[in-house]
C-alpha cells in the first residue's frame, strides 16, 4: 500500500479534520483547518503538473491566499472581538465526537470502494476516502458544537470534503465555475462572521444551541 | 459578456441606486421603476422564445434561456416588481412607526436587487455549476432580508436561515460534482457541467453515480425549497421578514429552487431512468403536501399560516415535475406566486394596523380596514385552490393528469391534504376579519396598500378564468 504525494497530503487533510472534532479550543481548530486548507492547494498544485492543467495553478493560488490565510484571519479576529474560545461541544462530548470520526472514516474507505474505477490521475480510493472523510467530519462538527463559529468552520470544513472529492474524482471543475464556488463561500462566511457579532450583541452569547425561541 | 450585462444592467442600477442617500420616496420610487423596466425589457429580449419562433435563446454559453426558464425568469421579475413598488407603501408606514430605519431599507432595496439579479441567472443557467453559484447567491442577497428588523426574533431566524441553507446546498453542490462525474465515466467523454450537453449525452452517462448526484442534488435544493422534512428553517424565515421580503422568498425565490429540481429531473429523465426522475419528486411532492397540511392547523402567528401553505404548494409543484408535465409546474407556481405574494403583503398591511403577527391578537379586520379584509378572504379563496381562481384549474389539472396515469394514492392524499389546508386556512382567516378591533388599531389609508395586491388577484382570476394562460404556457 504505496502512497504517493497527493494521496498522503489528502489523508493528512482528512486527519487534520478529525483532529478538529476532538479539539474544544476554538484558535486551535481555526488554525487545523488553516493547515487543512493549504494541505488541499498543495494537491491541487501537484495535481496542476500531473494533468498538465495550468489552470490548477491558479485555483491552488486563490485557495491559498482568501481560504487558508484570508478566511482563517477573518475568523480569529471575530474570536478575539468576541472573547469566546471554547466550545465544549452539545450532546456528543468532544472526545467521542473524534472516536466517532475515525469511525466514519472507516465507513468512507468503504463508500469510495464501491465508487466506479476511473484512470484520471489521482483518482484513487486514498482520495476519495479523505474527502468523503472530511465531509463526513464537517457534518459531526456542525451537529456536535454550539457556539456559532464552530458551526461556520463545521460548514467549511464540509466545502473542503466537497472540493477535494470534486478535484480528485473528476478532472477538476472549470475555472468560472471554482471561482463562483469559492466567491459565495467567501461572501457566506463574511456574512455569516457579521450575523455572529449581531448574535453576541443582541443575546450576550453565540451559543446557537439556545436560539429556540421561534417555533410552532 | 455583452449579452449577459443586458441582462443584469438593470437590476445593478437599481442596487446602486438604492445606495444612494436620496430623498427615500425618490430613491425607492426609481428603483420600483427600474423593476418595472426589467420587467418590460426581458419580455422584448424573450419575446421569440415565448411565442416558440426560436427553441433557446443563447446569451453566452451556459447562459441560455429556453422557454420554461423564460417564463419563469418573467414570473419573479413580476412578483419582486409588485412586492418591491408595495414596499414603497409599506415602508412609508413602517418608518411612521418608527423612525429612523431609513439605512435598514436602504440595505433592504439594495439586497432586493441583488436577490433579482440572482434569481434572473438561476432561471437562465444551461450550467449545473451555475445554477449552482446562482442558487448559493439567492441565499446570501436575502439573508438581509430576514434580517431587516433587527430583532432577536429576525437575528435567530436569518442564522438558521443562512447555515440551513447554505449545509443543504452544499449537497447539492456534492450531488453536481457527482453529475460531473458520471459524464466523465463515459467512453471518449471529457465530462460537462452544460444542461443540455448532459441531456444530450445522458444515455451514456454512470447510472449509479448519476443516482446518486440526483438524489443528493434533490436534498440540496429541496432544502431551499422548503420540502418536508428539510423545511424547518422556511416558516421562521417567512414570517420574520418585513411583508414585501416574505413574498418574495415565497413568490420566487421557491420557484427557482424547483425550477433547478426539475431542470435536474429532466437530466434524469432523458438518460431513461423514469423510476428515479419522477417518483421520487411525486412522493416527496405528497409527503411535503401531507405534512403541511397537518402543521397548518395549529399555526398561531399569521405569516407562519402562509409559510406553511408555502410549503404545501411547493410539494403540489413538486408532484407536476413528478408527472413530467413542464405546462402544469409552469402554471401552478405562477398561480402560487401571485395569489401568494398577494395575501402576504395584505397580511403585512394587516399587521401594521394591528401591531402584532399573531392570529390572536388580529380581529375585526373587518371593521377597521373593510377593503383589506375584504381582499384577505379573496386571497385566501385564491391561495386553498378555491374556484374560480387559477390555483383551482392547475390542482385539477394535477388531479386529472394523476387520475390519468392510475396514481390514485396521489389523488387521495392530495384532496384529502387540500381540503383540510382550505377548512384550516378559512377558520383562521374568519377569526381575524370578524369580531370587535382592539383600541390600539390604527387607521391606513386602505386604497394605497390594497393596489397590487389586487392586480394579482385579478392576474389569477384571469388565469382561472380564461384560456389565455393556457395557451401561451403549452409547450410546442
Amino acid at each position: 500500500m504505496n502512497l504517493d504525494l497527493i494521496e498522503l497530503v489528502s489523508i493528512a487533510a482528512a486527519l487534520s479534520a478529525i483532529l478538529m472534532a476532538g479539539s474544544t479550543h476554538l484558535s486551535m481548530n481555526i488554525a487545523l483547518y488553516s493547515l487543512q486548507t493549504f494541505l488541499l492547494s498543495l494537491a491541487t498544485y501537484s495535481l496542476a503538473g500531473l494533468r498538465a492543467e495550468s489552470h490548477f495553478i491558479w485555483v491552488a493560488l486563490a485557495i491559498v491566499v482568501l481560504k487558508a490565510l484570508g478566511i482563517p484571519l477573518f475568523l480569529h479576529w471575530i474570536m478575539v472581538k468576541i472573547g469566546v474560545n471554547s466550545d465544549p461541544g452539545t450532546t456528543l462530548a468532544p472526545p467521542l465526537a473524534m472516536h466517532c470520526c475515525v469511525l466514519l472514516m472507516g465507513l468512507s474507505y468503504f463508500l469510495a470502494q464501491s465508487l466506479p474505477s476511473s484512470s484520471l490521475e489521482g483518482h484513487s480510493w486514498a482520495n476519495a476516502t479523505a474527502a468523503i472523510s472530511l465531509l463526513l467530519s464537517g457534518l459531526i462538527l456542525m451537529l456536535t458544537r454550539r457556539i456559532a463559529l464552530s458551526q461556520i468552520i463545521g460548514f467549511l470544513v464540509i466545502e473542503n470534503g466537497i472540493y477535494l472529492f470534486a478535484l480528485t474524482q473528476t478532472s477538476g471543475m472549470p475555472l468560472v465555475v471554482e471561482m463562483g464556488v469559492l466567491l459565495d463561500v467567501l461572501v457566506g462566511v463574511m456574512i455569516s462572521g457579521l450575523l455572529v457579532f449581531r448574535i453576541q450583541r443582541s443575546f450576550e452569547h453565540i451559543d446557537v444551541t439556545q436560539l429556540t425561541e421561534l417555533r410552532d | 459578456m455583452d449579452s449577459l450585462l443586458k441582462l443584469i444592467l438593470l437590476p445593478l442600477l437599481a442596487a446602486g441606486l438604492s445606495l444612494l442617500k436620496l430623498n427615500p420616496a425618490l430613491s425607492r420610487g426609481g428603483v420600483s421603476l427600474i423593476f418595472w423596466s426589467q420587467f418590460a425589457y426581458l419580455i422584448y429580449l424573450l419575446e421569440p422564445v415565448l411565442l416558440g419562433k426560436i427553441k433557446v435563446l443563447t446569451l453566452v454559453p451556459g447562459i441560455a434561456a429556453d422557454k420554461i426558464g423564460a417564463l419563469f425568469a418573467l414570473l419573479t421579475t413580476l412578483v419582486v416588481a409588485t412586492a418591491m413598488t408595495h414596499a414603497c407603501f409599506f415602508f412609508q408606514n413602517e418608518s411612521q412607526a418608527e423612525p429612523g430605519s431609513e439605512e435598514h431599507v436602504r440595505i433592504f432595496y439594495f439586497s432586493a436587487s441583488l436577490l433579482l439579479m440572482a434569481m434572473t441567472f438561476v432561471c437562465f443557467c444551461d450550467n449545473l455549476g451555475y445554477l449552482w453559484i446562482a442558487i448559493e447567491g439567492t441565499t446570501l442577497a436575502s439573508a438581509a432580508l430576514v434580517f431587516h428588523s433587527r430583532t432577536k426574533h429576525s437575528l435567530e431566524a436569518t442564522w438558521k436561515y443562512l447555515i440551513i441553507c447554505s449545509v443543504g446546498i452544499a449537497f447539492a453542490l456534492f450531488g453536481t460534482i457527482l453529475i460531473f462525474a458520471s459524464s466523465q465515466q463515459a467512453v471518449d467523454a471529457v465530462g460537462t457541467l452544460e444542461i443540455s450537453g448532459l441531456m444530450a449525452m445522458a444515455p451514456k452517462l454512470n447510472y449509479s453515480l448519476l443516482r446518486l448526484g440526483f438524489v443528493f442534488c434533490l436534498l440540496g435544493y429541496g432544502t431551499k425549497a422548503g420540502i418536508f422534512p428539510l423545511h424547518s428553517w422556511l416558516p421562521d424565515a417567512h414570517s420574520e421578514a418585513p411583508a414585501p421580503g416574505s413574498a418574495m422568498l415565497s413568490g420566487g425565490l421557491l420557484n427557482c429552487a424547483l425550477l433547478a429540481i426539475f431542470r435536474l429531473s429532466q437530466i434524469v429523465l432523458s438518460a431513461g431512468h423514469e423510476n428515479l426522475a419522477l417518483k421520487l419528486p411525486l412522493v416527496m411532492g405528497v409527503l411535503s403536501v401531507l405534512a403541511a397540511s397537518l402543521f397548518l392547523v395549529r399555526q398561531s402567528g399569521i405569516k407562519r399560516l402562509w409559510a406553511y401553505s408555502s410549503i404545501e404548494n411547493v410539494g403540489i409543484i413538486l408532484c407536476a415535475i413528478g408527472l413530467n408535465a413542464p405546462a402544469l409546474f409552469f402554471l401552478l407556481a405562477l398561480n402560487h406566486s401571485l395569489a401568494k405574494t398577494a395575501i402576504f403583503l395584505l397580511s403585512g398591511n394587516i399587521i401594521q394596523v394591528c401591531g402584532s403577527k399573531q392570529i390572536h391578537d388580529i380581529k375585526g379586520v373587518l371593521a377597521n380596514s373593510p377593503v383589506w379584509a375584504m381582499m384577505l378572504a379573496v386571497s385566501a379563496f385564491a391561495v386553498t385552490g378555491a374556484p374560480p381562481f387559477g390555483a383551482f384549474v392547475s390542482e385539477w389539472g394535477l388531479l386529472a393528469l394523476c387520475a390519468d396515469k392510475g396514481y390514485w394514492w396521489v389523488v387521495a392524499s392530495l384532496l384529502m391534504a387540500l381540503a383540510l389546508s382550505f377548512v384550516v386556512v378559512s377558520y383562521h382567516v374568519s377569526r381575524c376579519i370578524w369580531g370587535t378591533p382592539a383600541p390600539t388599531y390604527k387607521t391606513l389609508k386602505q386604497l394605497p396598500g390594497a393596489f397590487f395586491p389586487a392586480l394579482l388577484i385579478i392576474s389569477t382570476l384571469l388565469a382561472g378564468t380564461t384560456a389565455l394562460t393556457q395557451k401561451l404556457v403549452l409547450l410546442p
